[in-house]
């Protein structure tokens, strides 16, 4: 007679490992009531995952993670993803789907509070150029009270990018032409005004 | 009828046609403009918000400061600066907490604001104040062979606890002052689409597809040129119009005006005056048809 | 006083459980010494007929004139107690019980101060007696008639119900024909049927019937009376055709040269000015629409008159208004479509070919074809919660309960119908809750409908399609597909003028705006007023099914009420004391039931419509108005009565309404949710009885706090109860008394809790304020009784 094989292997023991949770039940819903807490949060349990923030959003194409990916994640305390998601960095601040949202969430704010979140703890961005250039936007603003382009783009941009280089000083020469550029900045008149106030502000952020 | 102005450093800079040519209008229309002496930059949308949050409503906050001194409404031809001034307004109105610590800022300046400064747009002061019927008087070369593609962008018509002066989804305020100037206006798909003014710098590659989608779907649809209400936009879609061509190998040839251009094409006030050999993409068309009705 | 009061006290052991915390011997002791008793007694059960019996006796004995039984909550045994003292021959009105387990024995554990609140509570009962006055309920007839508001599917349905069952019946009809919504439908969800093939037959019953009259072009706008007997004014605007000599023939509208959109269709098609809704209308009867008549515009042409043989135009119909009388009104005016450019990334408006799918039921009977050229459409994107489940400020919150299931429908409609056709619906979720709805749904899918789980972004006309553009989230993917039709399933909202109906109907809206029921699970088709009842999409969209089970349930109900023939009316209502009202009028707006009225030269309650709240009794600026079995004098005593007795502090007293408030704090003795001694109960018809005459009242014999708890769905409604609030406290500060002396809170039965803590905090906060001064005491009492002098000098 043949062995019953089929008998056999019910017989044996399955270890199964099971899968990972998805998430940490001891602070699951930290993040939740820390995102509720951030401008552009208050509303984020609302979300009824309807997608249509997705559908709407012109920089889609260019995220890893969608809008509607980026609130389920949130819900499910996804923290260190989030942060570290090129979707808040490629947010172009539109406004269009918290314009069309059913449910009032307000991600284009919360995609700026993020961006906050995410430089206040230094997460590792996948595109370095993008803190950088609100970090250099902020200290020149505060050094002129003014923007000054080139610098700003001397600064953050690549200086091993070569020929990103020269279409941008071949662009900044044709505004040049034009009466377009200023070589030198503006500073404005009263700059210790201004410092003062940003000095004021500076304590209070760095608390 | 009076404003405190607030260029806003893209007018300043890059985009001075824009400033002369609304200049150059203003005063066709008797609407004076005081610029706000000592101005700063408002932080660009999120440039500063998203580092410094409470520095960036702190900077605007000087800025209103500023303007609550010289007692009237204040207008900024710039939809980034419109949405930053306003969310500003709301912000310190809505949380007293920051309000408190923007309140100790401005007071170790010397400054304080108690948040009474109207902040407007120059196109919606143009069509409630001075009122269409005063602008169409005064058109002396009505565009009548123009057809026009009015783009709003994003922050003229959203979000709307910021504005509301215009419709979100169909909005008509360009196309309106358009028509009102002679012109046909044109029904388009990119008329509220985000151009990817603030991925500018950061990520072109993603802004110049932006852009393209909203050049592209105006000229499918017969426009000879398209209006801004704001430097941001108009940079994308005319300084970098070229890069748009080269990169996705189309010929768009658009011409881009400032709204104000336009304006100040119907009033038959020269060229020149209006900036509009600083634009781009070279208005030719445009001006054969502006020169033909002079003559 | 009527006459010296006798008054007997009952103190019931309730086998231990009132004993056992209550020493009820100390009680009778001391409740028996007070004045006007004659007889206090103390007995085991006494709801149990020896108990019953003991207070017969005494009453005959002892010649008691007044009763008071301190036991279980009246809620339990009022009826018990009353019937006990009828029998005896004593007025069921004479008799008052006081609640001394679930608001007493259960819920504190410290004997001595269980005790002396006990005290305090009979006291006060005992002080109320003296005042207590007989009553007669009032036995009224109703009108065995009904009205019947709305022509649609449910008011045919109830109408023929009703009718059978022997009522008459008065159909009024806003449009120029019944059917409402159904008869614009094709097939119907999830059986198929056609819409016109069901509903027609029903409609013809329904004109048939003996006992329905219709009125068409028609509608209420006064509504008078009361729970019974109801005047309802109905306006009939003229239809210019004559009802019973128009044989609808359509010559008229064969000659007419005016042509209009027509609203049946939903404007996907034209009519004459001359025209019939639909072929089977009913009444099957022409109608000239006023706005296009060249006649009635411009005063030329009359061609139809010229042409009807019947002789049946007649332009010297004027609008005219008659009066029914019924005994109950069945308000079931249905639902509109949300207007879809209120969406405006939905281009609706826009292009001719994006259409709601009310238009699509009409283009599929038409003959499916787009609007725009004609042609048929092959690829069709089903748009689905366009308007609802949504925060914003032009949109609706709630689902629209029908349109996934249509969509669903109309994409099986096209499978059978268009060879080739391609339907995608787009949805947020798919709800299909019914029977043979799952089912319904596996069938769209097997017959190849595309479902994209994503709500639609925007749809942009593109040359000659149009774009959808939406997330796939099952994907994670973007998508711009193009279509040649887009139907939207916009949001089910009230129909138009339901808020003035509600107003008219003194009925409420709920958040929804959609017609309230009193209870969602267990009094759905009933509202706030007796008599007046709804159905159908009117209280909340629903499918056919649904508003056909709710018609007859409404049916149903409207029989009952009306089959008793005849209503007992509560006599615990206002009444005006005589000379006093200056016709000042503030009382009228405060009545939740319209009761009161204004006429030249009096004003009057309605003892009918009156429900006995007693809101309007504090707002009268001339302590005019007066309530039965609640009077001023009566409560002013229990007051006295509660406030004064014991030295314990802080003393707080709690009025609390008497119906769900009242039975949210007995389900917390039942719970044995223990609380603070120092907080007093009594019980009021609802807590807008109370004026800051009340409040001095208790804060002079000495309250420290006061507590007013309302039932979350009584006709004192939150905001009133916060307004008012407000005013007490600031009245309060007049007398120098702090305005956080005073309390409120709204309960629903099952939130005993919330009540129950807020008691505790309270004492806590009245015992960081302290007692109120002697001295205050003493100013407030001289106040009260120069007050009452100056009243009683007024009268
Ligand atoms: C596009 C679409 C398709 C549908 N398909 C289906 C389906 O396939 N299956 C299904 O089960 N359900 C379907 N439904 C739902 C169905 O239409 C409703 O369940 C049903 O019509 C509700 O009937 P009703 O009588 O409550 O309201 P209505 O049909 O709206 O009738 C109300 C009537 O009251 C009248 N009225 C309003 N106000 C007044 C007034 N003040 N005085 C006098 N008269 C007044 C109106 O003129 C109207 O005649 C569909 C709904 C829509 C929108
Ligand atoms: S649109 Fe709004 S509700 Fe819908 S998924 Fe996005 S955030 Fe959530
Ligand atoms: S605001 Fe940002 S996330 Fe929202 S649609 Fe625009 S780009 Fe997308
Ligand atoms: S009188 Fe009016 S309804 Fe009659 S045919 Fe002329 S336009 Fe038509
Ligand atoms: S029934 Fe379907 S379409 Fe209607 S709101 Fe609910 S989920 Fe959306």
């Amino acid at each position: 007679m043949q062995p019953n094989t089929q008998l056999e292997k019910t017989n044996q023991k399955v270890e199964t490992t099971p899968a990972e949770p998805l998430v940490q039940q001891k602070d699951r819903w930290a993040f939740v009531h820390e995102v509720e807490k951030l401008p552009g949060g208050e509303n984020i349990l609302d979300c009824l995952q309807c997608g249509l923030c997705a559908g709407t959003c012109p920089t889609r194409f260019a995220m890893d993670y969608s809008p509607i990916q980026i609130i389920k994640m949130i819900h499910l305390g996804m923290r260190e993803e989030v942060l570290s998601s090129s979707t808040i960095w490629v947010c172009s601040s539109c406004y269009s789907c918290y314009s069309r949202c059913p449910r009032a969430v307000d991600i284009t704010t919360l995609m700026m509070s993020l961006r906050n979140l995410a430089m206040k703890e230094k997460i590792p961005v996948k595109k370095e150029i993008k803190p950088k250039f609100h970090k250099t936007f902020y200290e020149i603003v505060r050094k002129y009270g003014r923007l000054h382009e080139p610098e700003l783009l001397m600064k953050i941009l690549k200086k091993s990018d070569l020929p990103n280089l020269y279409n941008n000083v071949k662009f900044g020469w044709s505004l040049l032409r034009k009466g377009r550029l200023k070589l030198r900045p503006t500073k404005i008149g009263n700059h210790a005004e201004l410092l003062a106030i940003l000095e004021k502000t500076a304590k209070e952020e760095a608390q | 009828m009076k404003y405190a102005f607030y260029p806003g450093c893209a007018v300043h800079h890059s985009s001075k046609e824009y400033g002369e040519s609304c200049r150059a209008i203003s005063k066709a229309l008797d609407v004076e403009l005081a610029e706000i002496p000592d101005w700063s930059c408002c932080g660009a949308i999120d440039a500063v918000y998203s580092y410094r949050p409470l520095s960036s409503i702190a900077l605007v906050a000087r800025d209103l400061a500023l303007v609550e001194k010289m007692g009237m409404d204040v207008v900024t031809l710039c939809s980034a600066c419109y949405y930053t001034l306003n969310r500003t307004n709301k912000l310190l109105k809505e949380n007293s907490e920051l309000k408190n610590k923007v309140d100790a800022a401005l007071s170790s300046a010397g400054l304080s604001y108690s948040g009474n400064v109207r902040v407007r747009h120059f196109l919606e002061a143009l069509i409630t104040d001075v009122g269409l019927q005063r602008i169409k008087e005064r058109v002396k070369t009505p565009l009548t062979a123009l057809n026009v593609a009015s783009y709003y962008g994003c922050f003229l018509v959203r979000p709307q606890y910021l504005t509301s002066f215009d419709d979100p989804e169909h909005p008509k305020s360009l196309d309106d002052l358009a028509e009102a100037l002679g012109a046909s206006k044109v029904e388009y798909y990119g008329k509220i689409r985000c151009c990817g003014a603030s991925l500018q710098i950061t990520d072109e590659k993603v802004m110049l597809e932006m852009s393209k989608k909203i050049l592209l779907s105006a000229k499918d649809a017969g426009a000879n040129c398209i209006i801004t209400a704001c430097p941001l936009c108009h940079f994308n879609l005319d300084a970098k119009q070229k890069a748009i061509e080269s990169k996705f190998d189309v010929k768009i040839d658009l011409p881009i005006l400032h709204f104000t251009q336009l304006v100040g094409l119907a009033f038959a006030i020269p060229p020149k005056d209006l900036g509009l050999d600083k634009n781009f993409v070279v208005p030719n068309k445009i001006l054969l048809q502006y020169a033909r009705s002079v003559a | 006083m009527l006459e010296e009061p006798r008054i007997g006290v009952f103190i019931c052991h309730c086998g231990g459980n009132i004993s056992d915390t209550i020493d009820v011997a100390r009680v009778k002791e001391i409740i028996g010494s007070l004045g006007h008793v004659k007889l206090a007694e103390t007995f085991e059960y006494m709801c149990s007929n020896p108990g019953q019996e003991m207070i017969k006796k005494a009453i005959d004995e002892h010649k008691l004139n007044r009763v008071v039984v301190a036991s279980c909550s009246p809620r339990m045994h009022l009826d018990t107690f009353r019937q006990a003292v009828k029998s005896a021959g004593l007025n069921s009105y004479l008799l008052d019980m006081i609640n001394i387990r679930e608001h007493c024995s259960w819920v504190h554990d410290d004997k001595e101060k269980a005790t002396s609140k006990a005290i305090a509570l009979i006291r006060g009962a005992v002080e109320r007696a003296k005042f207590l006055e007989p009553l007669t309920p009032k036995s009224l007839k109703v009108t065995e008639s009904v009205l019947v508001i709305g022509g649609g599917i449910a008011g045919i349905y109830s109408a023929l119900e009703l009718a059978d069952k022997g009522y008459q019946v008065y159909l009024v009809e806003r449009n120029p024909s019944i059917g409402g919504h159904m008869a614009q439908l094709s097939k119907t969800f999830p059986t198929f049927d056609c819409s016109a093939c069901i509903l027609t037959p029903k409609m013809v019953s329904v004109s048939q019937h003996p006992n329905i009259k219709i009125f068409t072009n028609a509608e209420p706008v006064a509504v008078k009376g009361s729970p019974g007997n109801y005047q309802v004014d109905i306006r009939i605007r003229p239809r210019y055709v004559n009802l019973e000599k128009c044989t609808a023939c359509g010559e008229c509208a064969r000659k007419c040269p005016v042509k209009k959109p027509s609203k049946f269709e939903e404007n996907l098609g034209q009519e004459k000015a001359i025209y019939i809704p639909f072929k089977q209308a009913i009444p099957n009867c022409y109608v000239i629409d006023k706005d296009y008549c060249l006649f009635l515009t411009r005063g030329i042409c009359r061609i139809c008159e010229r042409f009807c043989k019947g002789e049946a135009i007649d332009f010297t119909q004027q609008e005219q208004v008659v009066s029914l009388d019924v005994g109950a009104i069945i308000a079931c005016t249905g639902y509109s479509l949300i207007d879809s450019k209120l969406f405006g990334q939905y281009n609706y408006g826009y292009h001719p070919d994006i259409v709601t799918n009310l238009q699509f039921e009409r283009l599929m009977l038409q003959g499916l074809h787009k609007p725009s050229n004609g042609e048929v459409p092959k690829k069709i994107a089903f748009i689905l919660c366009v308007g609802s489940r949504s925060t914003a400020t032009n949109a609706c919150e709630y689902c629209c309960k029908i349109g996934c299931m249509n969509a669903i429908k109309h994409a099986l409609l096209l499978d059978k119908s268009v060879p080739g056709a391609e339907p995608w619906i787009f949805y947020t979720d798919i709800r299909a809750h019914g029977k043979g709805y799952e089912e319904f749904y596996a069938k769209a899918r097997e017959h190849h409908t595309t479902f994209i789980r994503g709500r639609v972004a925007e749809v942009v006309p593109k040359g000659n399609s149009l774009v959808v553009k939406a997330e796939d989230t099952v994907l994670g993917k973007q998508i711009e597909e193009p279509f040649d039709l887009v139907v939207l399933s916009p949001a089910l909202v009230p129909n138009i003028s339901t808020k003035e109906l509600a107003e008219m109907l003194g009925i409420d809206l709920g958040p929804d705006s959609f017609f309230l029921e009193v209870h969602h699970k267990l009094r759905g088709v009933e509202t706030k007023r007796e008599g007046i009842f709804i159905a159908g999409c009117a209280q909340g969209p629903k499918d056919i099914r649904e508003t056909t089970m709710e018609s007859m349930a409404t049916a149903s109900k409207v029989a009952t009420f009306l089959g008793r023939g005849k209503i007992s009316v509560s006599p615990e209502v206002a009444f005006l004391v005589p000379d006093k009202c200056n016709l000042c009028g503030v009382c009228i707006e405060q009545c939740p039931t319209k009761a009161i009225k204004k006429g030249k030269k009096e004003v009057t309650i309605d003892p009918i419509s009156c429900v006995g709240c007693g809101i309007c009794v504090p707002v009268c600026p001339k302590e005019a108005i007066d309530l039965k079995h609640s009077t001023e004098a009566q409560l002013i005593a229990q007051i006295e009565g509660v406030s004064r007795e014991g030295d314990t502090s802080p003393k707080i007293i709690a009025f609390i309404e008497r119906m769900t408030a009242y039975g949210s704090a007995d389900l917390g003795g039942q719970s044995r949710r223990s609380y603070t001694s120092q907080v007093r109960l009594v019980g009021v018809p609802s807590t807008g009885r109370l004026g800051i005459k009340h409040l001095l009242h208790a804060f002079a014999s000495g309250a420290d706090g006061v507590i007013f708890v309302e039932g979350d769905d009584s006709l004192f409604k939150e905001d009133q109860l916060r307004e008012r609030i407000i005013q007490l406290k600031k009245d309060l500060g007049k007398f120098g008394i702090q305005s956080l002396r005073i309390q409120s809170i709204t309960t629903t039965i099952p939130q005993f809790e919330k009540i129950m803590s807020l008691f505790d905090a309270f004492v806590e906060r009245i015992s960081k304020l302290g007692p109120i001064p002697r001295e205050k005491r003493e100013e407030l009492e001289k106040y009260l009784k120069g007050e009452q002098i100056a009243t009683q000098h007024a009268t």
